[in-house]
């Protein structure tokens, strides 16, 4: 009976039974679905739509990257001799916690590593302040000698001292000192260069840094590391030679301990390929000892600064005539007793020479202003100023020193009425010694202007792959053909040669006798210049700029020899008795150097200028223009060095500023501008600050209380000599002045 | 065990000779252990001949164990070779490193070396030291250099010499 039942109620039981086991089957299904799902989707949101992030998270967690940095190129002479090498050696660093007493650390640090007293990072007491403020890392002392680092690592050794490390670390080294200190320049603590040769080629020279990529784990222990190594500097070799770069500085040495000058500066260039073979400038510094040195002896004085050449800049008036055949040398010309009037200036010859009709060559032996300003009238301005900018006057040379000044010269539209006249006789313009170097070496090659260089060609093409090779300097070289880049014909080959036989009459029968050379032949012209006072912006009575620019030998030349030497004191001022001695030194020695064949007959001795032959002076009274300086100086390019105070151009108190503070910036105080005229030469004291120029009042019969008030409105300074009203003033009134020029104002009752 | 080996090994008789010998000893053997009762016992000797059974030549087996006796076998060696290979580059790389020390340290004496000599052959340096020496500096035309030309301020006696191509005409 029960059977019956079942079946039927079995058939109506197990058809809902089935459905609802499915029905949470597929639920827990859809619930574990939609569990994927969402983990599917967070997942896709973390590993695909940010994963750029995440990585850039991890690795900026997990990762350290460690910059490593490049050995620094060579730099070689011509000879490849290192003039600038990098080498590795050791720095001294702490982990302050690892040590105990960190006073008495410091104080048995510091006499090891203090060994330069002007060193302030090494005392003790520095030394014990960085223990204490870091926790990981301090530096001990940067740099160390070895004789230093064997001392600490004895007492690392002996336990005194834990927690004492070293590290390699690159280190400049200028083998030679003091050699071709300006050319080559320094580098910082940073290992960037920051003048000189080091500044301009600071990209090549540095290098690559290299990368070293470290995975940490979290305790910043390193698991594992990969690394890029640095590329090295690229290596330089320059067209100085070594021996002649001293020669050179020696003889510039002797120079400055007789004449005491401000400043010396001595350039031989191969006139065959205007090659600087040497650079000398004087006072100078050490580039190992960089920190000690000063602005001012940072100054490359061969191209940064200008001087008003004097005489020496007639054999371009000379050359300009002779090769437009406007006269020969053999021609006559009438020196008029010494004196010419030019629109209402008067021009004198040297005082006691009084020359009437002399030849031409003559008229150059013995300095002739009046002749030198008719040949230049004969010419005309136009044409004279384009022999002036054919000679490279007036703009960069191009040599490859950073802060070069392109001079000062006016162009025709801006000359006076009287202009023509004193450019003739090297005044109104201002030429930098190399430009000067370049114009005699223009001569001494047939007529073919070579743009200087003190870097070898072919090396700073970009590829950085050419090996450095030595180029010994070659005697009897011929001109490059084809002509470099910048190169062009100046003057006629006869008109060059003529002009070398009236520069060797000159140091044979004129002011150059000081420049003769034993065994060789020499030509060469002398000049004298008056300074500009810094004080007044006035042509100074008691300060000069001596030159001699000259060639040897001369049927053959092979060097040409600049010499500057800037206000020479204690005796004879002029070219031919301070510079010409100093090029007779420099190109005796290099020509021997060179084994150069001699081409006249040997002396037993030398006979001495100052016992033989007297020296004949070459000055000539300044009368020309000094406002026409200052305008050229406001018309010159805004990075020009002359626009920039001097001090501010080489952050030589700065070591470890970057290049981009080594570069010349205008000046914006008066302070500045005043600081730095009593320090430079009188090149930089023709500096104005910017283009803002101020009209000088006029002082004269005012009180000293009214004088006061005066200056002080219009923005200048004055000075003071004397009581009561003012007599006389510098500079004169309507003169145009720099924003807080001293104004000198003599007053009397 | 060593009797059978010795019957077996024995030259020169038959194989029915030595069952039959053999039967003959077991039959004295049981005698006397039952004790003179004697139950005829006999041996029927029953030859199988298995020389019929021979193996059949499978010669895709054989291949196929050839090829996998290859295969693991150039498996084997390559395996052997690249863990050779493989310890070989890491124990070279160690080298390697350590060589490439070596050789920076010998560069970086050299360079040290090289500064030295810089250092010390500085043009200045020389001039002092000849100084305190008491040397002093060549006159002019006191150097003389043989490898450089003729000094044209210096006379040269004139010399006759012959053509080269005339003297090699003789």
């Amino acid at each position: 009976m029960a059977s019956p039942v079942r079946p039927s109620r079995n058939r109506t039981t197990a058809p809902r039974a089935t459905p609802l086991k499915l029905a949470r089957f597929w639920l827990i299904c859809l619930f574990f679905l939609a569990w994927a799902i969402m983990i599917g989707c967070r997942l896709f949101w973390l590993q695909v739509v940010r994963h750029k992030e995440y990585v850039e998270r991890a690795q900026k967690q997990q990762q350290r990257t460690f910059e490593v940095a490049p050995r620094r190129g060579v730099l070689y002479d011509r000879n490849l001799r290192e003039l600038a090498m990098t080498v590795q050696v050791d720095s001294i660093f702490a982990v302050p916690s690892e040590i105990d007493d960190k006073q008495a650390a410091a104080r048995a640090l510091a006499p090891i590593v203090h060994t330069d007293p002007e060193d302030t990072q090494t005392t003790a007491e520095q030394i014990a302040s960085r223990l204490d403020a870091g926790h990981s890392f301090a530096w001990v002392a940067r740099r160390v000698n070895p004789e230093t680092a064997g001392k600490v690592k004895e007492l690392i050794a002996s336990g005194v001292l834990k927690g004492i490390y070293f590290q390699k670390e690159f280190q400049r080294f200028y083998p030679d000192n003091e050699i071709a200190a300006q050319v080559l320049g320094y580098v910082g603590l940073d290992d960037a260069g920051l003048g000189g040769l080091e500044l301009k080629f600071e990209p090549q020279l540095h290098g690559v840094s290299g990368r070293m990529f470290t995975a940490m784990d979290a305790r910043r222990h390193v698991l594992g590391s990969s690394e890029r190594e640095p590329a090295p500097g690229q290596n330089l070799v320059l067209t100085i030679d070594e021996n002649m770069q001293f020669l050179a500085e020696r003889a510039l040495d002797h120079a400055m301990d007789q004449t005491h000058a401000d400043n010396g500066t001595v350039v031989v260039q191969d006139v065959h390929t205007g090659q600087i073979l040497a650079l000398a400038i004087r006072p100078t510094f050490n580039p190992n000892l960089f920190r000690r040195t000063t602005p001012a002896l940072l100054r490359n004085h061969a191209v940064s600064d200008v001087y008003e050449p004097g005489s020496v800049f007639k054999l371009v008036t000379y050359s300009a005539a002779l090769d437009q055949h406007a006269a020969m040398p053999d021609d006559p010309i009438d020196c008029q007793g010494g004196k010419i009037t030019l629109a209402g200036r008067v021009i004198h010859d040297n005082q006691g020479e009084h020359y009437g009709v002399i030849p031409i060559h003559q008229a150059l032996e013995v300095s002739s202003d009046v002749a030198a300003v008719k040949l230049a009238l004969k010419i005309g301005p136009d044409r004279f100023y384009q022999y002036i900018r054919d000679f490279g006057f007036g703009a960069r040379t191009g040599a490859e020193m950073p802060g070069e000044t392109r001079g000062l010269l006016r162009p025709v539209n801006r000359w006076g009425s009287s202009s023509i006249g004193s450019i003739a006789i090297g005044q109104e313009v201002g030429v930098t010694p190399i430009q000067l170097v370049t114009m005699v070496s223009t001569i001494a090659n047939g007529g073919v202007y070579l743009p200087p260089h003190v870097l070898m060609p072919g090396q700073t093409d970009g590829s950085g792959k050419t090996p450095a090779t030595a180029q010994p300097f070659k005697i009897g070289g011929d001109l490059p053909n084809p002509l470099p880049p910048g190169a062009h014909r100046v003057l006629s080959t006869l008109t060059a040669a003529e002009m070398r036989k009236m520069m060797e009459g000159v140091v044979l029968f004129g002011t150059g006798k000081g420049a003769q050379l034993n065994g060789y032949s020499s030509g060469g012209k002398t000049g004298t210049a008056q300074k500009v006072d810094p004080a007044t912006h006035l042509y100074s009575k008691t300060m000069h700029i001596a030159s001699f620019a000259g060639i040897a030998p001369v049927n053959n030349p092979v060097i040409a020899v600049a010499v500057v030497i800037d206000n020479p004191r204690g005796g004879s001022y002029y070219g031919a008795a301070v510079s010409a001695p100093v090029f007779a030194e420099v190109a005796q020695q290099v020509l021997e150097y060179l084994a150069v064949p001699h081409d006249i007959d040997l002396r037993p001795a030398r006979p001495s200028t100052k016992q033989g032959n007297p020296v004949v002076e070459d000055a000539s009274e300044h009368t020309g223009d000094i406002d026409a300086l200052y305008a050229a100086v406001n018309d010159l390019p805004a990075d020009d060095p002359l626009r920039a105070p001097p001090s501010q151009s080489a952050p030589a108190a700065q070591p470890a500023a970057s290049p981009s503070q080594a570069s010349t910036k205008p000046a914006n105080t008066a302070a500045e501008a005043k600081t730095d005229a009593t320090q430079t030469s009188a090149a930089t004291t023709v500096t104005i600050a910017d283009g803002k120029t101020l009209r000088v009042p006029s002082l004269i019969g005012l009180p000293v209380r009214k004088v006061i008030e005066q200056t002080a409105a219009a923005g200048l300074e004055v000075q003071i000599t004397g009581s009561g009203t003012v007599r006389e003033q510098a500079p004169a009134a309507g003169a145009m002045v720099a924003p807080g020029t001293k104004i000198v104002v003599r007053c009397g009752r | 065990m060593a009797a059978c080996a010795t019957t077996y090994l024995e030259a020169g008789r038959s194989l029915n000779t030595r069952i039959d010998e053999r039967n003959a000893e077991l039959m004295a053997l049981q005698a006397q252990r039952r004790r003179g009762v004697r139950t005829p016992e006999f041996a029927f000797p029953k030859h199988f001949d298995n020389s019929r059974l021979v193996k059949a030549p499978d010669p895709v087996r054989a291949r196929q164990i050839r090829q996998f006796s290859v295969a693991v076998t150039i498996l084997f060696s390559l395996t052997m070779l690249y863990g050779l290979q493989h310890f070989s580059a890491i124990e070279r790389g160690y080298r390697i490193e350590s060589e490439k020390q070596i050789r920076e340290q010998l560069r970086e004496e050299n360079r040290q070396l090289r500064l030295s000599e810089a250092q010390l052959t500085q043009p200045a340096r020389i001039d002092k030291m000849a100084r305190e020496m008491g040397f002093a500096e060549p006159q002019p035309g006191q150097m003389v250099q043989p490898n450089s030309g003729s000094d044209a301020g210096v006379p040269v006696m004139a010399q006759a010499t012959p053509p080269t191509a005339v003297r090699n005409s003789y």
